[in-house]
């Protein structure tokens, strides 16, 4: 691919830009809670613009388009009824419950509401999966760099992750997520631009269409027939809508944490709320470049569709605009990196470290601790990464096991919030016992999307049946964490019954 | 999973919009203090139900044009 001038100048700018602007933000943290949490000063609209900057990777671009290039629309199902649906509910009944308690990670509340152990199981399986997805992060931002613009593999890796560490390690999440608005914003210029450009070369959107329509019928419809490998249409709805979309957007840390940083309640809800906004209009970037490709490529050109959207940017744009596309990449893969690191880092640290290794100590000294296990990810990221391509079972297995605990996790934690009546024990025979109904499952080779449906079926019904055999929980444990638990509460009743009387 | 592949795929979006109007009714339901909980200014703009409402009503646009 022939690489201008004026791209390279795009692209070390870009990254020059990054590095300055998100060193900005250090001044402005001295405490755990700005570094973990931003001070809770973010505002709504932020926190929105970070959530989908974290949210889209370069995997997205080069996966979605290859997927839309394979199937079609289809695939926007994970940005619609994958994404919006899930994020309404956690907007309005979960993120309410984690901000109202003031905690750090999911984890922490599922602690509060259940017990240790349930928060200890959570937080490893999570922390090991961030980490782990580090290294392929790095790997991915290198190779994007070494095949793009000529540099050495491991200089390429080095320089992300310089650049990227230096301004998570010193600026927290503040920095974060005010680069990653910065990073989206790049993302949504580059897609806009391929939209306009292959709009351009069909002679119009509705001549493109009615092409598309024609010569691919089967590429404008939504869902696919129950015989479809990898999106049938009775999984997309109960396994990605109904459960591994609301696991994603109401349990993982990564989404989960800028909104524990916002102003207020309000601003965390409508931070989330907004998100979904922009998320509907994601296929714009990730699709349409699919559907460019199967249009104006020779069948010969293209043997897997992962190469759809390489193919429209070095065939159907223009110098510099390359450029910009591929600093929207580099973008979307810096915006995941920081999130992911920041989010390992709270988990290590106040999940692990500030629980088992050293519980009473000062502000101070776990913020230093936060900064040099960020610092430590980084250098573990670049040592991890040439790893991740010489075993790629590796993030294959990581995936694995982090599908057996969605179905699970998003079970205990509705059941936490929503009825009083589920114990600590419930809690954790329900999140320990359909994570083994997920195993055993999968070794049934049973498709990831209905083994998310029923692992999350068996948690529930184990939570159920444990917690009816198990005491209750007394009312001063639940009290704020609980929906409608106020009701139930004899003595906050009496509080506010001697209010009503003045 | 034969007799599930006796459901026409038409029904798909039958309960994708019963699905969205369930949560649409959901969200109506939520107490307005609750939805403006943690804002001084409690402008019509910020009541969080009509966000919701809008993205929901595109949600079931999208479905039924495609």
């Amino acid at each position: 691919m022939p690489v201008y001038f004026i791209d390279t100048i795009i692209i070390v700018f870009y990254m020059g830009a990054i590095l300055v602007f998100g060193l900005f933000f250090r001044k402005y943290v001295s405490t755990t809670e700005d570094f973990f949490l931003a001070g809770k000063m973010l505002p709504w609209w932020v926190i929105s613009f970070s959530i989908i900057g974290t949210n889209i990777g370069a995997y997205d671009y080069l996966g979605a388009a290859g997927g839309a290039f394979r199937f079609g629309i289809a695939q926007a199902n994970y940005e619609w009824l994958g994404a919006i649906p899930a994020m309404i509910v956690s907007a309005l009944l979960v993120i309410p419950y984690f901000w109202r308690n003031g905690v750090y990670t999911v984890p922490e509340y599922l602690g509060k509401r259940y017990q240790e152990s349930v928060r200890t199981i959570e937080a490893v399986i999570y922390g090991l999966f961030l980490v782990a997805l580090l290294g392929i992060f790095f790997w991915a931002s290198g190779l994007m760099l070494h095949t793009y613009l000529g540099w050495p593999l491991r200089l390429s890796i080095m320089i992300t992750a310089v650049i990227v560490g230096v301004y998570t390690i010193t600026g927290g999440l503040a920095a974060v997520a005010v680069t990653d608005v910065v990073q989206l914003g790049v993302m949504f210029v580059g897609g806009i631009s391929v939209a306009i450009i292959g709009f351009w070369k069909a002679g119009g959107v509705k001549v493109f269409f009615a092409n598309l329509a024609s010569a691919h019928p089967q590429h404008l419809k939504v869902f696919l027939p129950l015989d479809n490998p990898y999106y049938p249409w009775l999984g997309m709805i109960f396994g990605l809508g109904l459960v591994l979309s609301p696991a994603w957007w109401c349990a993982n840390q990564s989404i989960i944490q800028r909104t524990l940083g916002a102003r207020s309640e309000w601003d965390a809800k409508a931070g989330m709320l907004f998100a979904a906004f922009p998320k509907t209009l994601v296929p714009l970037l990730v699709i349409l470049p699919g559907f460019f490709a199967l249009m104006f490529a020779s069948p010969s050109e293209i043997t897997n569709p992962d190469q759809a959207l390489p193919w429209v940017i070095k065939n159907l744009l223009p110098p510099g605009l390359a450029g910009l596309v591929f600093v929207a990449f580099i973008a979307a893969l810096h915006s995941s990196v920081d999130s992911t690191l920041n989010s390992a880092s709270t988990l290590w640290t106040r999940d692990i470290y500030q629980r088992y290794i050293r519980r009473q100590a000062s502000d101070r000294h776990y913020l230093f601790v936060g900064r040099m296990v960020t610092g430590g990810f980084v250098v573990f990221g670049v040592l991890f990464a040439p790893m991740t391509d010489k075993f790629p079972g590796i993030y294959v297995a990581m995936q694995n096991l982090l599908s057996f605990f969605q179905g699970p996790t998003l079970a205990t934690l509705l059941l936490g919030i929503l009825w009083w009546r589920s114990t600590r024990w419930g809690g954790f025979f329900g999140l320990t016992g359909g994570v083994a109904s997920a195993v055993v499952m999968f070794l049934f080779k049973l498709n990831f999307l209905y083994v998310a449906w029923w692992s999350f079926v068996a948690s529930g019904l184990i939570n159920v049946i444990v917690s009816r055999l198990t005491p209750p929980e007394k009312p001063e444990k639940l009290r704020g964490l609980v929906y409608g638990f106020i009701e139930r509460d004899k003595r906050a009743q009496e509080i506010l019954k001697h209010k009503a009387e003045g | 999973m034969n007799f599930l592949e006796q459901i026409p795929i038409s029904s798909a979006k039958f309960i994708i919009t019963l699905l969205y109007l369930l949560l649409a009714f959901w969200v109506f339901r939520r107490p307005k203090s609750y939805i403006l909980e943690g804002t001084p200014t409690k402008r019509r703009w910020q009541d969080l139900r009509i966000w919701a409402l809008l993205l929901i009503g595109i949600q079931i646009a999208l479905y039924l044009i495609f």
